[in-house]
């Protein structure tokens, strides 16, 4: 029998930066599992931890309301403090702390990093501002829901989930849509074949448009008029332009401090607990890569993997087993169809259709490695999908034992 | 005024399974667990529009098709975000082959952006 030694003392302060998704997890999984002392969450949005994938789809659209997104139940909230506006400038190994904008040093027992990614940006170039759009956070989804999009001309640079909502969203909202992506067909290299030709076909049925496969180099404006230039010369005029061009970890601050950061994308090194090696110091989340994903064998910035990391850091720090990672999941909803899939999709060699057609969009789709199936991807395939993951779900080895 | 509605027999419904019942507004979904005992509760996940008879039963809970929370079949309540608000819970009667229902007078928590008209 496995004994496990908590990483942090339960009446310890724990203070974590970051106040998203990841944050509000590793909190509540240290609440659960028995942490009594003191947590704040520093946060550099105004906002406490609120859900993020809404805010290219539902928030976007206004259905949803910013009390809609909070992570946090106002009827049973965390026993926890939420400062927000708070930026950490640099981290103290000893004394272990963060000193935040505001010049306040935070004094800690145990600090769990989760300050996630930022949205990447297209250079610009021109006499004015150019109407550049990001969607990271309910700043940036607020700007582009307070835009007029009646009649505009829309460009959406990308071509993963991100991008696609983004069009969706557009679409619906009355604008003429243009993607421009590396891919034909986005996202073929990623999902397969089928499952690229079903996106554009989603979307061209709507009447999006799509440039010719190239990279967006930059925006110019001038008094009235803007245009997206693409490495292959193409010019698209657009009142509005989008990025969805990835985003990088946010670990500007941690620079010249005594973590690991992976040189060519500033995410930090963790092990498979989210231990950076500086002792009380932990990671999760998107800003940082943990030893399974930097081999490949996990995704990186998934919502899943961010839920599961904070949960995993939390057992760590409190020394109760952790749970097994399952098999990742994401998920996206582009017009009336939600894209949904399973499983280590990378590693197959093999895309077959198991249901439903291309221009259906209802396909089932299974991925296959070494003829064994690795993952699962369906349009509007709920039931399917959940069997899939619940099925291939790895228990907990307590209630294993049990 | 309660009363009682047949939703469905019990040869609709497979043992692990939801059936959604669109009958009624908003939709119900009739659960039969691996155990044989049949719950019934609002169809549509407190977070998003997500039909929760599509979900994963276990334990008397159903897990949401779309995000993690889960419900429990026997008081609605939800044990993790994204979802915060529970779901009603509808008594249910089996009469013969006949599963009946009785409607739960709370006020639904819809998802934001469903309304029942
Ligand atoms: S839609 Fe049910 S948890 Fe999100």
């Amino acid at each position: 029998m496995t004994s496990y030694i908590a990483g942090s003392p339960t009446e310890g302060h724990l203070l974590i930066i970051g106040a998203g998704l990841a944050g509000y997890h590793a909190a509540r999984g240290a609440r659960e599992n028995g942490h009594t002392g003191p947590i704040t969450i520093l946060g550099d949005e105004s906002l406490p931890a609120y859900d993020r994938p809404a805010l290219s789809k539902a928030f976007l659209s206004g259905t949803v309301t910013v009390q809609d997104l909070a992570l946090d139940d106002p009827d049973h909230p965390l026993d926890v403090t939420w400062i927000g506006g708070s930026s950490a400038v640099e981290l103290s190994a000893s004394p272990l702390g963060v000193h935040t904008a505001d010049g306040t040093f935070h004094m800690a027992d145990t600090i769990i990093i989760v300050t996630g990614a930022q949205a990447s940006r297209l250079p610009f170039s021109g006499t004015r501002n150019p109407d550049v759009y990001v969607i990271r956070n309910v700043d940036d989804a607020m700007a582009l829901r307070g835009c007029v999009a009646e009649g505009k001309k829309v460009a959406v640079v990308g071509g993963g989930f991100l991008a696609l909502e983004a069009a969706s969203t557009w679409m619906d909202r009355g604008a003429e849509v243009t993607v421009v992506a590396g891919e034909a067909n986005p996202g073929t290299a990623r999902l397969g074949q089928p499952v690229g030709c079903a996106i554009r076909a989603l979307h061209e049925q709507r009447g999006v448009r799509f440039a010719e496969p190239s990279r967006a180099q930059e925006v110019e404006t001038d008094e009235d008029s803007q245009v997206l230039r693409l490495a292959d010369g193409t010019r698209i005029e657009a009142d509005i332009v989008i990025c969805a061009i990835g985003a990088t970890p946010s670990t500007a601050w941690l620079r010249g401090s005594a973590l690991t950061l992976e040189p060519t994308t500033a995410a930090i090194l963790c092990d498979d607990t989210g231990f950076t090696g500086v002792p009380g110091v932990w990671a999760a989340g998107d800003c940082a890569q943990w030893a399974s994903q930097a081999s490949g064998i996990r995704p990186i910035g998934h919502w899943q993997e961010a839920v599961e990391q904070a949960g995993i850091v939390a057992a760590a720090l409190t020394g109760v087993p952790p749970a097994p990672f399952q098999e990742p999941y994401f998920w996206s909803e582009q017009y009336d169809v939600r894209i949904q899939a399973a499983g280590r999709l990378a590693q197959a060699d093999q895309v077959q259709i198991l249901e439903g057609t291309i221009e259906g969009g209802d396909l089932l789709v299974s991925y296959l490695k070494d003829g064994e199936e690795v993952g699962i991807l369906g349009m509007n395939r709920l039931r399917e999908i959940k069997r899939w993951r619940k099925l291939r779900q790895i228990k907990h080895r307590a209630a294993l034992a049990a | 005024m309660q009363v009682s509605l047949r939703v469905c027999s019990l040869q609709d419904l497979e043992p692990g399974e939801g059936l959604r019942i669109e009958s009624v507004t908003p939709p119900i979904a009739v659960f039969l667990t691996e155990e044989g005992t049949v719950h019934a509760v609002d169809d549509t996940c407190t977070h998003q529009d997500a039909s929760l008879a599509a979900g994963w039963v276990e334990d008397c809970r159903v897990e949401c098709p779309l995000h993690e929370s889960t419900f429990s079949l026997l008081t609605g309540e939800v044990d993790q975000p994204p979802a915060k608000k529970k779901v009603r819970v509808h008594e249910v009667q089996i009469d013969g082959d006949d599963v009946y229902v009785e409607l739960s007078q709370e006020a639904p928590n819809l998802p934001p952006g469903v309304t029942t008209a």
